[in-house]
C-alpha cells in the first residue's frame, strides 16, 4: 500500500500529506501564543484574521493536492503514512477541503460575534484544534486514530459550546452535548474493543482481512461490536439513535459554533463512518448475520423522517435549522445505506460526499445568518423575522438562497445535489430510500420557505433597531451565499471528484 | 489462564453497571464517573484481548484511551462547574431551559 509520492514530489518528505491538518494545529497554537504574549486583551481583528488564514492556507493546500491528485491513483495511489495508521487520499482530501472551507467562514463570522467578549483566543484556538481533530477523521485508517481524532474533535466542541458561560441556555447546551458525547464515545471505544478481541487489530484492512478468513468464531461479539461502532458515528453525524443532543446544543450554542458543529463536525463525522465500514467492514468480507447495510438503512429512513417533521413544528428559527440539519444527516446516509456488495457504489458514497459539500456552504451561511440577526438582537422566532428584508434586504436574499437550496429547489446548489444522491440511490436499486428521501424534502419546503415568507411577505410587528453592518458577519454570510450559487454551474466537477476518489475506495 | 469469554463477560457486567448509572443518576458528577467505567470495560477488553492474541496492540490503545477519558472529565469539570454557577446545583434535571 506504502506507495511514494511522485517523481515531481520525490523530495518532499511523506508526513508532508497531512500538511492541511499541520498547519489547522499550528494556527491553533500561534493564537494561543499571541493570547500569552499579547500584554492585555489580544486585539480581536489579529486574531480572527490569524484563524481565518490559517484556516484558508489549510483550504488552498488541500485544494492544490486534491488538483494535483495526492493521493490518487494517476500520483500511485493512497499515502499512508505511520503504520498505515493514517492514510491521504482524494477522500481525505475531500473531507477536509469542506472542514477548512467552513471554519474559514466560522472564524470570519466570529469576529463580529465575539465583539465584547472574554477568552476571545482560546475560542479561535478552540475552533483551530476541533478543525485539526476533523481534518484527521478523514484520514483516520485504523481505530485507534478513529477514536483519537473524533475526541480531539469532541473535546474543543463541548467547550465552545458552553462558551456563553453566563447564558443559562449556553451552558444547558453544553452540559447536554457533554453527557450525551460522554456515553456515545464510550459506546463507540467498547465497540472498537469487542472488534478488537474478534479480530486481534485495529488497522482498518487487517480487521477487514482477519474477520474475512473467519479467523474468529465470535460473530455475536463482532456484531455487537459494529452496532457500537454505529452509534458512535450516529452521535457525531447527529443521527438517530444519538441525535438528542443536536437541537439543544445548536440552540444554545453561540451561533458561529452552530454553524461549525452542523456542518464541519457532521461531515468529518460521515468522513470516518465511510471509511471505517468501506474498509474496516466491507460487504462480502463481513461475517453473515453482520448487516451494517440494513442497520444503516433503517437510520437514514428515520433520520430524515424524525429531522424533517420535527422542523415542521418548530417556531424558534434556529431550532428548526437544528431538526433540519437531523433530517440532512439522514440524506447523507443514503450514500452508506445505499451499498452493495457489487453494485456501483462510487456513484451513490459520491454523490452523498458532494452533498455534503453543498450542505457546507448553504447550512454554515443559514447558521451565520441566524448570527447575524443575533447580533442585531431581533429576536429567535419566525414571527420576530417578520418583514426582515426591509430592514437587511442584501442579508435577507443570501438567507432565501440557503432556505431553498436546503429545500433543494431547482436553480441553486442543493437540487443537483440531491438530485445526484436520489438518482445515484436509484441505479443502485433502492427506489425506496429516494422515495422516502424526495417526500422529505417535499415536506422541507414547508418549514423553510416560511423564514422566507416570514422575511419577504409578512408586515414588521414593530420597528427594527439595526444600527449596524457588521463586516464580518455580513461577508461570511455572502461568501456562502456566493458558495451556494456557484456550485450549480460547478456541481459537475464537483459531483465528478467526488465519485472518482469514493470510487477508489472499494 | 483463564478463557477470554470470562473477560468480555467481565467487561460487560461492568460496562452495564456504568450505563446503568447514566440512566438512573441525576448529579452529573455522578454521571462522569459512570462513563469513566464504561470507559474502562473498554480497557479490560483491550488489555486481555491483547494477551490473548499476542500483540501490545490493544495495551497501548488502553493508554490512549485512558489519557482521553482524563481529558475529557477535565473538560466535563469545568462545565459542571459553570452548571453549577448557573442553576446553583449539579442535578442535571434542573437545566431545562429548552424545550422541543
Amino acid at each position: 500500500m506504502s506507495v511514494l509520492l511522485q517523481t515531481a514530489e520525490a523530495t518532499t518528505p511523506m508526513w508532508s500529506a497531512l500538511a492541511p491538518a499541520i498547519v489547522l494545529a499550528l494556527t491553533g497554537l500561534v493564537l494561543l501564543g499571541i493570547d500569552t504574549v499579547w500584554s492585555d486583551d489580544p486585539n480581536n481583528t489579529v486574531l480572527a484574521g490569524t484563524a481565518a488564514g490559517g484556516s484558508l492556507l489549510a483550504f488552498g493546500i488541500t485544494a492544490w493536492f486534491l488538483v494535483a491528485g495526492t493521493g490518487q491513483p494517476q500520483t500511485g495511489g493512497a499515502i499512508s503514512l505511520y503504520g498505515e495508521s493514517l492514510v491521504v487520499d482524494g477522500m481525505s482530501l475531500f473531507f477536509t477541503l469542506i472542514t477548512t472551507i467552513v471554519t474559514a467562514m466560522v472564524a470570519v463570522a466570529a469576529y463580529d460575534y465575539l465583539d465584547g467578549h472574554e477568552h476571545r483566543a482560546e475560542f479561535y484556538s478552540m475552533v483551530l484544534f476541533a478543525a485539526t481533530g476533523m481534518a484527521t477523521m478523514a484520514t483516520a485508517n485504523s481505530l485507534a486514530t478513529a477514536f483519537v481524532s473524533l475526541e480531539l474533535a469532541s473535546l474543543p466542541s463541548y467547550a465552545l459550546v458552553a462558551y456563553l458561560r453566563k447564558n443559562r441556555g449556553s451552558v444547558e447546551a453544553g452540559l447536554k452535548y457533554l453527557l450525551i458525547g460522554s456515553v456515545s464515545s464510550a459506546v463507540f471505544v467498547f465497540g472498537i474493543s469487542l472488534i478488537y478481541a474478534a479480530s486481534g487489530s485495529l488497522i482498518f484492512a487487517d480487521v477487514a482481512s482477519a474477520l474475512g478468513s473467519g479467523v474468529s468464531e465470535m460473530t455475536g461479539v463482532v456484531g455487537l461490536g459494529v452496532l457500537m461502532i454505529v452509534g458512535g458515528m450516529a452521535f457525531k453525524t447527529a443521527s438517530v439513535p444519538f441525535h438528542f443532543w443536536a437541537p439543544e446544543a445548536y440552540e444554545g450554542a453561540p451561533a458561529p459554533i452552530s454553524a461549525f458543529l452542523s456542518s464541519a463536525s457532521k461531515a468529518a463525522g460521515f468522513a470516518l463512518a465511510f471509511r471505517v465500514f468501506v474498509e474496516a467492514f466491507p460487504l462480502g468480507a463481513i461475517p453473515a448475520g453482520v448487516d451494517w447495510v440494513l442497520a444503516f438503512q433503517v437510520l437514514a429512513v428515520v433520520t430524515m423522517t424524525l429531522g424533517n417533521f420535527a422542523a415542521a413544528t418548530q417556531e424558534n428559527v434556529k431550532r428548526m435549522l437544528a431538526y433540519s440539519s437531523i433530517g440532512h444527516a439522514g440524506y447523507a446516509l443514503i450514500g452508506l445505506a445505499a451499498l452493495t456488495a457489487g453494485g456501483p457504489n462510487g456513484d451513490v458514497l459520491g454523490a452523498s460526499m458532494a452533498h455534503l459539500l453543498v450542505y457546507g456552504f448553504m447550512n454554515t451561511g443559514a447558521f451565520l445568518f441566524i448570527a447575524l440577526v443575533e447580533h442585531w438582537g431581533v429576536g429567535r422566532t419566525f414571527e420576530d423575522y417578520n418583514g426582515l428584508a426591509s430592514a437587511a434586504p442584501v442579508a435577507a436574499v443570501a438567507m432565501t438562497v440557503f432556505m431553498f437550496s436546503l429545500a433543494g429547489l431547482p436553480p441553486f446548489g442543493g437540487f443537483l445535489s440531491k438530485y445526484a444522491l436520489f438518482y445515484s440511490a436509484i441505479e443502485s436499486g433502492f427506489w425506496w430510500l429516494a422515495a422516502v428521501g424526495a417526500v422529505n424534502s417535499a415536506l422541507s419546503l414547508f418549514y423553510y420557505s416560511r423564514v422566507v415568507k416570514a422575511m419577504w411577505i409578512e408586515e414588521p410587528s414593530g420597528t427594527f433597531e439595526i444600527q449596524s453592518r457588521p463586516v464580518g458577519l455580513y461577508a461570511a454570510v455572502l461568501f456562502a451565499g456566493l458558495g451556494t450559487l456557484l456550485l450549480l454551474p460547478a456541481f459537475g466537477p464537483v459531483i465528478e471528484t467526488a465519485q472518482t476518489v469514493a470510487a477508489a475506495l472499494f | 489462564m483463564v478463557p477470554p469469554e470470562y473477560y468480555l463477560l467481565l467487561s460487560a457486567a461492568v460496562f452495564c453497571i456504568g450505563l446503568f448509572g447514566i440512566l438512573t443518576r441525576r448529579n452529573a458528577l455522578l454521571i462522569l464517573m459512570s462513563v469513566e467505567l464504561m470507559m474502562n470495560a473498554a480497557n479490560i477488553n483491550l488489555v486481555a484481548f491483547s494477551y490473548v492474541w499476542g500483540n501490545v496492540t490493544g495495551q497501548t490503545f488502553g493508554l490512549f484511551v485512558m489519557a482521553l477519558a482524563a481529558a475529557e472529565v477535565a473538560i466535563g469539570i469545568g462545565i459542571v462547574l459553570v452548571l453549577y454557577r448557573n442553576f446553583d446545583g449539579v442535578d442535571v434535571t434542573e437545566a431545562t431551559t429548552m424545550r422541543w
